[in-house]
């Protein structure tokens, strides 16, 4: 499977402590410190007026950084646009690595605290990966090696968040 | 997907590994991406200042897709609308889109496109084939083309229009799409479609070409026709359109658009793109003239039969409504849907049917929305979804009954909100946020209006609630300022060495009428004072205003001194050490700077001398405005002469200081020392202000009218605009001594 476009969202533990426009500082801080390793930060971006949506964005050449608050749940949300150059697994592992080293860093710079019981893993391209039942299963061992990998844990459970064609395919992993 | 399109994206396609491999012209190449709607984004040149320094973003390809612009820089992707209407498939399919290439965001302009941000080139190529196979195409987006056709968003449904503009609207746009008479322009043509004259809803007078809908009797019969307007634009200097024809019959409007198109193509300026537009065509030749020739072009064109083949289809043209029309009775009504009514829902001439407005905030929804708001319009509405040039969506055909459920279901999707075509419904431009020209925060701006009027919107006084705010990031007008009750637009100023960012404030355009009238600039105001001028003025309407006095009439009124003397008061910036706040822009915490426009890194300024010769010209200008305002032109165009001329003397005192006031002497050391040396022009104006300085010095008007008089004042105002930024790049540089460049007095130096 020819995918690269991988999304991963981990939720922020405390929905309500979320302010977004207080993340449009701190994502400038990154970009002059250029402290996302293995990425180019370009610009920020504040989509705060938009109900339910990407927050407050950080753009890299990489792929995109968002405090996105879809479906009324805060969390860092990663998409990654570009190859890796690496095999399945460890492309989707060095997905989640990035959202994670982003939490990380927010936890630090933002104290905000995410929670690593739940999280979203979107195939961002319904080219290659439309959301039907044969991506899922496609998809599932690549994931549950790479959350394996990731977490160092097999206690996930992987279900399709909705089976709507026209949506993405949506992966919930929960332990 | 139409076998032409699929083949044009392959071209596209093979365009693209051509310029990879360096076969193809950076230049062509990027003339060509953006005619496929391909265009450049803010720091595409790879550099960007981060609040502290100019960082160079590295990216890992060196190859460019444009002059400066590099390839893998994100860019945006602007995706044409004609008339603005798109049905609740295509509607998803942007939203695919706009979560799988870009950030996940649809965002819909001024002229009824859709844009996409930060999208890489190498997605265009499938992103453009996933359009055309729902019958979208980027083709003529961008560059100098016929862009997208607009057309008033109740075109069909309107109680007041004449008749239904969309076939023709549609017509026109299919027609001039890839037509080879509309290749070979020097810039872009803009054309718009209004059913009637009086509203606003398709600016038609600020267009390239404007029709307005209107039917005159033959031999008994209702003939259906258009009053055609040609030449109009807004830009940095905005002129209003000439009437073309007070009616050209339905049969002629294709080939007529035609042969404007030729004669355009033709005679148009190609070289100086600063005056390529077809309004200094018709300017420059006269709409007598003008008139002429494209008259005598369209005898000489041969027949094509596309020009009258969708005639026939008109009367087959129909939107289904979902269901029969119903009136809104007893029905229990949720919390803030009156409010929601009041605002964003018109009742259609066809009696139980309604449009509804979705306000978009900023213009902007997420995909997840988009989709909701598909399946919304599919329960509720026609095929049809409308975008407006106040960057809103329209869902029409609505059965009023329906009105409670499709609220709940708006409030659902956060798409709810009221306000729309309010003064909350501030209109703005990209700005800095993503446009390479973009000096001041346009949408931060409109966000923090947004915000301060939100709870307040229902208790404002209904003359003002009704205001409409525009907001361009710069003089280029792309959010429409100059057709805004209150317009603002983005500009800079150094105060000890630092870069201020600043709106211009421009009042009194008029918004109905199809912007009937353009406003007139009072004064520049740091940013962060600008809600609070907003706050001043309207406030100041509504406790002077003389019975049903609208806001034009009451600007005119109280006149342009009172204007300025409102915002006097908050023009004024304190140190950089006392209030920091004034020196970074709205949702933007850096250090302002206009480096990432690609002038350099300010410096700031170094000279006093030259600041009081710039605020004398300022002076200068703002009193032919006066002079304007009171009808004496002559005065008018005389005093911005004089201003010019003092601004131009300012600069050249910084390398002769000694110059006298001659206007022959003065022109002539500018022109050398300034222009053909190419210092005063900036990267993206070039030296086009400079032109309005040798055009009034060489050929004073004859005769002063109006519209001369207003066009020199405007003309002035940029002018001296350049000389600011000309003389802040010097002083970046390190070019300017105390009194500018190796100062010498005497005789005249030499040039730098």
């Amino acid at each position: 499977m020819d995918l690269h476009r991988l999304g991963v969202k981990f939720f922020a533990a405390e929905p309500a402590s979320i302010k977004l426009p207080d993340f449009i500082p701190v994502f400038h801080g990154w970009i002059q410190k250029q402290n996302l390793a293995g990425h180019l930060l370009i610009d920020v971006h504040d989509y705060s007026h938009v109900h339910q949506g990407p927050g407050i964005l950080l753009v890299a050449h990489e792929g995109n950084f968002s405090l996105d608050t879809e479906e009324g749940r805060p969390g860092l949300m990663y998409y990654r646009k570009t190859p890796t150059g690496l095999a399945p697994v460890e492309h989707l592992a060095a997905v989640m690595r990035s959202g994670l080293q982003a939490c990380r860093l927010l936890e630090k710079d933002a104290r905000v605290r995410f929670t690593m019981d739940e999280l979203l893993v979107v195939a961002n391209d319904r080219l290659n990966a439309p959301n039907d039942n044969e991506t899922f299963n496609q998809l599932r061992p690549i994931l549950a090696a790479a959350l394996k990998q990731v977490f160092e844990s097999t206690a996930f459970e992987l279900s399709r968040k909705s089976e709507d064609p026209r949506e993405r395919l949506i992966i919930a992993c929960k332990r | 997907m139409e076998p032409q399109i699929a083949e044009e994206v392959d071209i596209f396609e093979m365009q693209m590994a051509l310029r990879r491999t360096g076969r193809l012209d950076e230049k062509l190449f990027a003339e060509t991406r953006l005619r496929r709607g391909c265009y450049g984004q803010r720091y595409d040149n790879g550099h960007r200042h981060d609040g502290i320094r100019t960082q160079q973003l590295s990216f890992l390809a060196e190859m460019t897709k444009g002059p400066d612009t590099l390839w893998d820089a994100p860019g945006m992707q602007r995706i044409k609308i004609p008339f603005g209407g798109v049905t609740p498939n295509q509607l998803e399919t942007l939203a695919e889109l706009a979560e799988e290439y870009a950030d996940g965001v649809l965002h819909v302009t001024t002229r009824q496109d859709f844009q996409l941000h930060y999208v890489h080139i190498d997605d265009t190529p499938n992103l453009m084939r996933r359009l055309a196979a729902v019958g979208i195409t980027t083709r003529e987006a961008c560059g100098n083309s016929v862009r997208n056709v607009t057309a008033c968003p109740l075109s069909g449904v309107c109680r007041g229009e004449t008749f239904d503009v969309t076939p023709y609207a549609k017509a026109s746009s299919k027609f001039m799409l890839g037509h080879p008479d509309a290749q070979g322009f020097g810039r872009k043509f803009k054309i718009a479609f209004s059913g009637c004259k009086e509203e606003a809803c398709a600016l038609t007078n600020m267009h390239d070409m404007g029709c307005i809908a209107v039917t005159r009797l033959e031999d008994g019969k209702q003939k259906r026709g258009f009053e055609v307007y040609v030449g109009g634009g807004l830009g940095a200097v905005p002129q209003q359109a000439k009437l073309f024809d007070s009616f050209v019959p339905e049969e002629e409007l294709l080939p007529l658009t035609q042969a404007i198109a030729r004669v355009f193509a033709r005679m148009g300026e190609k070289k100086n793109r600063a005056a390529a537009r077809i309004k200094f065509l018709v300017s420059k030749l006269g709409i007598e003239e003008f008139r002429r020739i494209v008259l005598e072009e369209r005898r000489a064109m041969p027949t094509d039969t596309r020009w009258t083949s969708y005639l026939a289809d008109l009367e087959r043209y129909r939107e289904e409504p979902r269901r029969g029309p119903e009136f809104l009775n007893g029905q229990a009504r949720p919390d803030g849907f009156e409010k929601w009514f009041a605002t964003n829902v018109y009742r259609q001439k066809q009696e139980g049917f309604v449009v509804a407005s979705v306000t978009l905030p900023l213009g902007d929804m997420t995909a997840a929305q988009a989709r909701q708001l598909a399946n919304i319009a599919r329960r509720f509405s026609a095929d049809t979804l409308r975008t407006t040039v106040e960057q809103n969506i329209v869902l029409r055909w609505v059965s009023e009954a329906d009105l409670v459920d499709l609220y709940c279901e708006l409030l659902r999707i956060g798409l709810g909100e009221p306000g729309a075509g309010t003064i909350l419904d501030v209109v703005a431009c990209p700005g800095t946020d993503t446009c390479k020209l973009g000096i001041a925060s346009s949408r931060g701006l409109a966000g923090e209006i947004r915000t301060r009027l939100a709870d307040r919107l229902f208790t404002l006084d209904e003359s003002v609630r009704n205001l409409h705010i525009k907001i361009s990031g710069c003089f280029n007008s792309c959010g429409q300022h100059h057709v805004a009750d209150l317009g603002f637009y983005g500009t800079s100023r150094t105060i000890a060495n630092r870069k201020v960012p600043h709106f211009q404030v421009v009042l009194g355009g008029k918004w109905q009428d199809n912007a009937g009238a353009y406003g007139l600039a009072i004064g520049t105001v740091p940013s962060k004072n600008i809600p609070d001028v907003v706050e001043q003025i309207t406030s100041r309407y509504v406790r002077d205003r003389q019975g049903m006095e609208t806001f034009q009439e009451f600007i005119k009124r109280i006149g342009k001194q009172q204007c300025r003397a409102i915002i006097e008061p908050f023009m004024q910036v304190g140190s950089y050490e006392q209030d920091r706040s004034l020196y970074s822009d709205w949702g933007d915490p850096r250090e302002f700077t206009i480096g990432d426009l690609g002038v350099g890194e300010c410096a700031g300024e170094v000279i006093s001398v030259t600041q009081f010769d710039l605020a004398d010209a300022e002076r200068l200008v703002f009193e032919a405005q006066l002079h304007l305002e009171n009808e004496n032109y002559g005065q008018a165009d005389a005093f911005a002469y004089r201003a010019m001329l003092q601004a131009a003397a300012s600069l050249v005192k910084t390398q002769f200081l000694d110059v006298n006031d001659q206007p022959d002497t003065v022109v002539g050391e500018f022109r050398s020392r300034f222009f053909d040396t190419g210092i005063l022009g900036d990267r993206y104006a070039g030296n086009k202000f400079a032109e309005y300085l040798f055009r009034r010095h060489d050929s004073p008007p004859q005769t002063h009218t109006r519209d001369q008089a207003y066009r020199i004042v405007e003309e002035a105002q940029l002018f001296i605009e350049a000389t600011y930024a000309c003389h802040d790049s010097l002083t970046e540089r390190g070019a300017a001594g105390p009194f500018g460049l190796a100062v010498q007095s005497g005789r005249a130096a030499g040039k730098p």
